[in-house]
Formats: C-alpha cells, sequence, structure tokens
C-alpha cells in the first residue's frame, strides 16, 4: 500500500491553474498452467506519481516512475511548463470548469498480497479438477489473475483522497475436438472485486461453474454454425452488459459526443424501446457495492451514478470536468487513468441496463425461430453507434425450446436502431467485471444487463 | 547510458548475493514527449519518464519471474526476492530454459535527440493538408509522440545485449462529415526514425483520408452472397498475424490444438503467399534485436509461395515438444508483393468488398472468423460502386488465405509492416 507522502505538494501548485497531483502503484499476478504446464508464473509492480494542469482548457501531464519527494516536485514543474508551452498553440481559451466539491475521501479497505506458492497451488488444484474429471478434452487452461490499483489524489480545488480497486480472476478455458477433428474453444472467468481470500477461499464453489462449461464445450463442439441475417433473438445477460458498454456507453462518453457521436443530436430523445433503462454506476447498486466501485475519479470528483437513458429517452452524457462544463451537465466521476503514467480519460466505471418483469423462460419460450446468445469474447463500437460483439457460446431457439449450440459468430447492428427492438427483458441482472476497455489506455471496467428479446444482425454461414 | 549499465552491475550483485546460479534479466529506461490532439486542436503535452526492470530466475528446473519500474538498489532487491520467491514456489520443468551465450552487442535504431519543434511542424502540416485536400473530414483524435529508450540485458550464459534508440510515431483517429451524416470512425499511424518526409505521404495516410470522405453517404447492405474481399495492406497485416498465431504459434503448438501441427513443409495456404518476419528489413523502424528468451533476432520466413517453413516456438515450446525454437519474437511482417496492381485486382472482381477494416469476434485456434466490415466499399462487375454499412464478413483464415485471387504490387510501409493489399474469394458476405 502507498504511504502518503505528498499531502503537502499542494503549495507548489501554479497559481491559474487547475492542478491533480496523482500517486499510484499498479499491481499483477499472474499464473497460467497449460495443459499442466507452468508457462507463466510473474508477479509485478509499477509504481510512479503525475501531474496534470489545465490551464483554459490545454493540458500539461508529466509522470515519472518513482514515488519520491522529489519526483513530485518535478512532475508539478514538468506538467506547469508542458502546458505553459502547447498553450501558445493550442488556441484554447476555455473557462475552467468550477469544483463542485472539496475534501478527503478515505481509504475504502486494503489490498491484501498473497503468496506465489498458493497462488500456483489453487490453479493446480482448478486443473487437476478439470484434468481428472474431463479427460476428453483437448486442451485445458488455467489462469489466475490479479490487477490492482491504488491511487492518492490531490487537486488543487476538488476533492482529495486515498483509493484502492483490487480485483483477482480464475480463468478457466476449455478446447474440445468437433466431429469434423478442428477446435473449439470456451472460457469462463469467477472471481471479482477484492483479494485473493476474498473470492477464492473455497475453491470448491466454482466447481459447478466449470462442470457447465465443460457442459456446454462439449455442445459447442457438435455445434452448427448461426444462419447470416437479421434474427430475433434472446441476448444472455452476459450479452445485455456487453450491450450497455460497448453499443450505448462509447456513443454517451461525452469525448466521443464531441467527437460527433449519434448521441449528440440525440439528447433527450427516444433512443430505445421504453423498457430500456441504464445507468453507468459508481459505486453501489441498489445498495450493494458495485461490482468494481469508483469513489472518486482521477480529477477529484467524487464518484455518482451517471443515468444515460430513462425508459428509452436518451438523458445524459458521462463526463470529464471539462466536457460536463461544455454540455452543462455535472460530471459524476468518470475521469479515470489506468497506471501512474496515464492521464485520465472518460471511462465507464458499471454500465448496466435495468431489470425489467419477465423470467428467462419466458423470453425463451416466446421465440419462435431464433439464437440464445449466452457469452461474449469481445465487442466494439462507432461514433455511429454500429457495434458489434463476438458471441463465443450460444444456441438455436426453435418453437420455443433451446436447439443445437453455435459455433462461434457475430452480432452486430446500430445501436439506437436495435434498442427500440427490445420488446421483453428479464427480472434478474448478470455482471461481469473481469475485462479490460481499449481507448488509448486499457480500463478495469465492469458491465451488467438482463435477458433480453431483440432484433439483431448475426454473422455467419 | 552509464547509470544504467551500473545498475546493471548491481543487478548482477545483488543476484549473485542470493546465490542465484541460472537467471536472466533486462533493466531499462524510457523517455516519452507525446502531443494529443483533440478535434484538429492540441489539447495535451504529456512527458512520461518511465523505468522498468525484469527477472527471471532459474532454480534448477524450477523458474520464477518479477518485473517492475523501481530500479533503486532496494527496487532492485525486490525484484530478486520477489523472483526467487516466484521459483521456489514453482513446479519442477525442466523445459524451461535460456539462450545459450550470444555474445555482447550494441544495437543502435533510429534517432537519439528529437527535433521537438521540426515534430510538431510535422503535424501542423499534416493538419493544414487535411483541412485543404479533405474538407469533409474531421480529426477527432490525434497523437504525436516520441520515444527514446536504452535497455541493457544478460543471462548468465554470456549474453550481453544493449540497447539504444527512438521514433517517432504519429496515428490519427478520423471521421468524415457532410450533410448532417457524419461516418464511423478509422485510424491509421505511422512510425518514422527522421522527419524528412510529410506525413500526410507516408503509410496509407492518404488512402484513408480518401476512404474516410468517400463513406460518408455509405448504404447498407441487403441480402447474402458469397464474393471476394480485397483486404486493405493494415487488415491483410492484422489477419495475417492472427492466422499466424492461432495456427503456427507456441500455445497451439504445446497443446497439440494447431491445425499446422505436423505440416512443415507442406502447403497449407495459397502459393501466392510468402509471408516473413524481418526485423532487419530496412523499411522496419525498430525491429527486434534480442528475443524474448535471449537469443539473437534472426530474419525468418514462415510461409514461402504457401509452404509452411517454420512454426513459432519460443524456446519453453520447442523444449517441450522437441521441435525447433524460433529466433524472433517480434512480429516486424513482410509480406511479398504481387504481380497485380490494386487495380487490376478490382477489374477482376464480379462481386465482393474492398475492406479497410474488421470488427469482429476473436477467431479462435479454429480460425473461424465472422465481424463488420468497417471503411469498405462494394465492388460489381469490377468496379467500386459505392461505400457500405452494417454489412458482415464471415469464413476461415486458413481457408481464405487458401483462396487468394490476387495480390497487389503496391506495398504498404507505416514503419511496423510491409504489406500489400490481399484479395481472398469464398468470403460469406452478408447484410440485412
Amino acid at each position: 500500500m502507498l504511504q502518503d507522502i505528498i499531502a503537502g505538494k499542494t503549495a507548489l501548485f501554479a497559481d491559474g491553474v487547475q492542478t491533480v497531483l496523482r500517486a499510484q502503484e499498479n499491481r499483477s499476478r499472474r499464473v497460467v498452467l497449460l495443459k499442466g504446464n507452468l508457462v507463466q508464473n510473474s508477479r509485478s509492480e509499477s509504481r510512479g506519481i503525475n501531474a496534470r494542469v489545465n490551464l483554459q482548457g490545454t493540458y500539461g501531464f508529466a509522470s515519472i516512475a518513482e514515488y519520491t519527494s522529489e519526483a513530485a516536485d518535478k512532475v508539478i514543474r514538468s506538467a506547469t511548463e508542458n502546458a505553459r508551452f502547447l498553450a501558445r498553440h493550442s488556441g484554447r481559451h476555455l473557462d475552467m470548469p468550477s469544483s463542485p466539491e472539496t475534501g478527503f475521501v478515505p481509504l475504502n479497505r486494503t489490498i491484501e498480497d498473497t503468496d506465489q506458492k498458493t497462488l500456483i497451488e489453487i490453479c493446480q488444484q482448478v486443473d487437476a479438477y478439470v484434468a481428472e474429471k474431463y479427460p476428453d478434452l483437448v486442451s485445458r487452461t488455467v489462469v489466475y489473475t490479479e490487477d490492482s490499483q491504488d491511487r492518492i489524489v490531490y487537486t488543487s480545488d476538488a476533492l482529495n483522497g486515498h483509493l484502492v480497486t483490487p480485483r483477482c480472476y480464475i480463468y478457466v478455458m476449455m478446447t474440445a475436438e468437433s466431429k469434423s477433428g478442428t477446435p473449439v474453444e470456451l472460457f469462463r472467468a469467477f472471481g471479482g472485486f477484492g483479494s485473493f481470500r476474498d473470492q477464492f477461499s473455497h475453491i470448491e464453489d466454482l466447481y459447478p461453474g466449470i462442470d457447465e462449461l465443460y457442459r456446454r464445450v462439449k455442445d459447442k463442439a457438435e455445434g452448427i454454425y448461426a444462419e447470416a441475417g437479421y434474427k430475433t433473438v434472446v441476448l444472455g445477460g452476459m450479452m445485455g452488459g456487453m450491450l450497455a458498454h460497448e453499443a450505448v456507453g462509447h456513443t454517451v462518453e461525452a469525448d466521443l459526443v464531441y467527437g460527433g457521436s449519434v448521441a449528440g443530436p440525440n439528447l433527450n430523445k427516444t433512443v430505445a424501446s421504453e423498457l430500456v433503462t441504464m445507468i453507468d454506476y459508481a459505486s453501489s447498486v441498489d445498495g450493494v457495492p458495485a461490482p468494481l466501485p469508483v469513489f472518486m475519479d482521477d480529477e477529484g470528483i467524487r464518484g455518482e451514478d451517471a443515468l444515460l437513458i430513462e425508459n428509452g429517452v436518451l438523458r445524459g452524457y458521462m463526463n470529464d470536468r471539462e466536457s460536463a462544463a461544455r454540455y452543462n451537465m455535472a460530471p459524476k466521476g468518470n475521469a479515470r487513468g489506468w497506471a501512474f503514467s496515464d492521464e485520465p480519460l472518460i471511462r465507464m466505471r458499471n454500465t448496466c441496463i435495468l431489470p425489467g418483469t419477465h423470467s428467462v423462460d419466458d423470453l425463451i419460450s416466446s421465440v419462435d425461430d431464433g439464437y440464445y446468445l449466452i457469452e461474449s469474447g469481445n465487442g466494439q463500437a462507432d461514433l455511429t453507434g454500429e457495434f458489434m460483439f463476438g458471441v463465443t457460446c450460444g444456441y438455436e431457439i426453435k418453437h420455443g425450446r433451446l436447439g443445437r449450440a453455435l459455433l462461434d459468430t457475430t452480432v452486430s447492428g446500430i445501436a439506437f436502431d436495435m434498442l427500440k427492438t427490445v420488446d421483453m427483458v428479464s427480472d434478474t441482472v448478470q455482471w461481469s467485471s473481469s475485462g479490460f476497455c481499449g481507448k488509448k489506455q486499457r480500463m478495469a471496467v465492469g458491465m451488467g444487463g438482463p435477458h433480453m428479446r431483440c432484433k439483431i444482425m448475426i454473422g455467419g454461414r | 547510458m552509464s547509470d544504467l549499465r551500473n545498475k546493471a552491475d548491481l543487478m548482477d550483485s545483488i543476484l549473485k548475493a542470493r546465490h542465484a546460479e541460472k537467471y536472466t534479466y533486462t533493466l531499462s529506461e524510457g523517455e516519452k514527449q507525446e502531443l494529443n490532439l483533440e478535434n484538429g486542436g492540441f489539447k495535451l503535452m504529456r512527458t512520461v519518464f518511465n523505468n522498468s526492470g525484469s527477472v527471471h530466475i532459474f532454480a534448477g528446473d524450477r523458474m520464477g519471474t518479477a518485473s517492475g519500474n523501481d530500479v533503486s538498489e532496494e527496487g532492485l532487491e525486490k525484484l530478486a526476492d520477489d523472483a526467487m520467491a516466484a521459483a521456489a514456489s514453482s513446479p519442477e520443468d525442466p523445459g524451461h530454459d535460456i539462450a545459450p551465450d550470444q555474445g555482447r552487442d550494441v544495437f543502435r535504431q533510429g534517432v537519439w535527440e528529437p527535433d521537438l519543434d521540426r515534430f510538431l511542424e510535422r503535424i501542423q502540416e499534416f493538419l493544414d493538408t487535411a483541412s485543404r485536400d479533405y474538407p469533409t473530414v474531421k480529426i477527432m483524435t490525434a497523437i504525436g509522440s516520441f520515444d527514446r529508450w536504452h535497455w541493457i540485458s544478460r543471462n548468465t550464459n554470456g549474453t550481453e545485449f544493449e540497447g539504444l534508440g527512438g521514433q517517432y510515431d504519429f496515428s490519427v483517429e478520423i471521421c468524415a462529415s457532410e450533410d448532417d451524416v457524419t461516418t464511423g470512425l478509422d485510424y491509421t499511424g505511422i512510425s518514422v526514425k527522421d522527419l524528412d518526409t510529410p506525413f500526410m505521404e507516408l503509410g496509407s495516410m492518404k488512402d484513408h483520408m480518401e476512404a474516410i470522405g468517400n463513406s460518408v453517404h455509405a448504404r447498407a447492405m441487403e441480402g447474402k452472397f458469397e464474393g471476394t474481399v480485397i483486404l486493405k495492406p493494415e487488415l491483410a497485416a492484422e489477419m495475417i498475424s492472427v492466422m499466424l498465431v492461432n495456427y503456427a504459434g507456441s500455445g497451439v503448438i504445446l497443446d497439440g490444438t494447431s491445425l499446422w501441427l505436423n505440416r512443415i513443409g507442406e502447403q497449407v495456404v495459397s502459393e501466392k503467399l510468402t509471408v516473413a518476419l524481418n526485423p532487419y528489413d530496412e523499411r522496419i523502424i525498430s525491429g527486434e534485436r534480442g528475443t524474448d528468451d535471449g537469443f539473437r533476432s534472426e530474419n525468418v520466413t514462415v510461409l514461402e509461395k504457401g509452404i509452411l517453413k517454420t512454426h513459432l516456438l519460443n524456446l519453453y515450446a520447442a523444449n517441450k515438444t522437441g521441435r525447433p525454437v524460433t529466433k524472433n519474437t517480434g512480429f516486424d511482417l513482410v509480406v511479398e508483393p504481387g504481380c497485380m496492381s490494386l487495380d487490376e485486382i478490382i477489374a477482376s472482381v464480379d462481386r465482393g468488398l474492398l475492406i479497410g477494416g474488421f470488427s469482429g469476434g476473436q477467431p479462435g485456434v479454429n480460425g473461424e472468423f465472422s465481424g463488420v466490415a468497417k471503411n469498405s466499399f462494394l465492388i460489381e462487375h469490377g468496379k467500386i460502386t459505392c461505400a457500405v454499412t452494417e454489412t458482415m464478413i464471415s469464413g476461415n483464415l486458413g481457408e481464405a488465405f487458401g483462396h487468394i485471387r490476387g495480390i497487389s504490387s503496391e506495398l504498404c510501409c507505416n514503419g511496423s509492416a510491409v504489406v500489400p493489399y490481399i484479395a481472398m474469394d469464398g468470403i460469406v458476405i452478408s447484410g440485412k
């Protein structure tokens, strides 16, 4: 854990600018067993300090891979010089946004370390379970991965604070052989916010999920190609989360709105079925801690929920301080940087489409001819709202019942068109938090969603 | 420079004091100067001073790795302790090893002292040219950076490699708008070691600017057909890289799931395709000089006229499978040009797409892919007819590169890869 050695450095902040000083440590632990072979066994710590200075809308940023008093002095000086140098070329003369709040956000928890031996042994235990119970798999991989952020932030005019975000996961990947002899794969992530002991004290708890993963990869080995075209589908909760993040979330990040995203001209207009309400949660969801809680961002803004779509109407964007002023909205704590050397960008936190009233069975039984899409591997979106996400696990639906499994495929659409086709929403939400979002830098994000019946383009043969 | 060498000597002392008999490490220091532009204007200047250290320690047949960015004496001691603890925790596996003695060498690449004023002028010139020649195109973001690096890598077999260098990178994220209609995003970039040439003239900058400008009034495609797709060079590089990793990489050879497992010397893709990883090609700006395992990097031809010449095995996978190690862990991709011009290839296509980007699910080890064709144009009866949107493509990487219609004589050299246009038949193309 970082010790606070920068509290007194605010005295070095220049007049007439807005300054943020951030010390940060990112820690990672990684163990990879490929068919029982330990192919990765690593521990890493990356620590440093940065300063960002805002001079009328022109920013200077500097970072050093040291956590010392001298390094703090140097980054403050260098960031201030960078802002002044660039201001001579930028032509920007924006009013600097006023501060909504000052004060100190206290440390939210501690980060516990676990020795590498324990991490290897737990991976071996999971690997042995898979190897012994499912010897017909062509290949298997077990990965333990942990990445934690520890941040101390001091600002010239907003909140200060010390916050940590630990998270850890065990990935299980299985490869089975299809009838034609080609391999098919499927993986599942277990874990979430917290340290090893929080998530994996009872490793046997993972076994039912591993058993389900096996059933699905065996189904997939017998799978068929989806029929390409515009289809009625039931998106599973994990796909609903991907939809919230990729299809909608990116288009309502205010920097992309400024760049011309489809959300710009659609504020306060209907962009989805009235069944769709979407929120980017900060630190809690209905009184329970959010999957990856954000109490304060890297501009010193307190984390608050950002309402994005309310009953189908686009109500807001995700902002940093500058964009919030531009769009006359309140910043909610979305400006985040991943590493000590990263400047804060507008990022999602825990983005979720809210549940409806139907059961999952209701949704599936309502489809005469379509697909049930359960798991996604990756996704991307565009300014126009055109999105895609890979589908790694799915089944056909025939006459209201699940049929054959699908081989890997992809779905796509235009977000605000596709969301208008949502006509049934399930009463439960599934969350995931193991992924990274890429936008110049990586960022840990949570995403969640209910099952939804809708129409979507699906790729296939 | 001397400071890093002193730190390396200190690292050796620390490891020897802990009785580490077999190890390899890399220490590095770097500096980045970065200019960020938003909507065509300068917004942020970023300076990053970074260090890093990575240590692999072998205790008998056990191996552990630690890395971090604290290269103070205390930081190096922690690195050594963490790596030793990781090694002690590891199961025994004789597959772990380091390269035999490769001698000592110093690699100097690119430029050491940047000309930041000239760099800024080149960026402004690019913006001015874009504004003048492509008035509908919007530079949403642009990033110009100069990176300087210095690293030292040693192992207990006697190898010492030292690298010093620097390069300029410039990348843009663009869209176009006209009549209140905005296109999707497109991306491109270049890496250079000097500032002699306007950025607009390099890589495929002009092609991207023209293509996005012509994409404003894209049409949603209807129906489904099997046709030809012509991959633009940057996408071709991406697809080839995925194919090589999925069919010939260490992971799939080690676990036996590779579809090219026992096919060295066999025709695995079209005879038109020759692919090499050539870090010493003069068109590659900062090619790999030492591999992750500590070998001196070599140019490696992976596919020669469609015949698989080698897998891409790191030392561990080579030791575990009894196959030869590949002395190349970079991806400095060089694809041989063909004999047709792009115009001739387009003229030969009855129905298909010219594709600038692909947004799809990550292909699995079986090579199946499907996704959205981005920044793409419909080809009908040998002519480009319109830009398309909401159009998907699907196929199989191995099969697709087995059915190459033509490879262009034109090459895109962006500093990190040298790749032509590649046309492939038998791809499923579908719209609404």
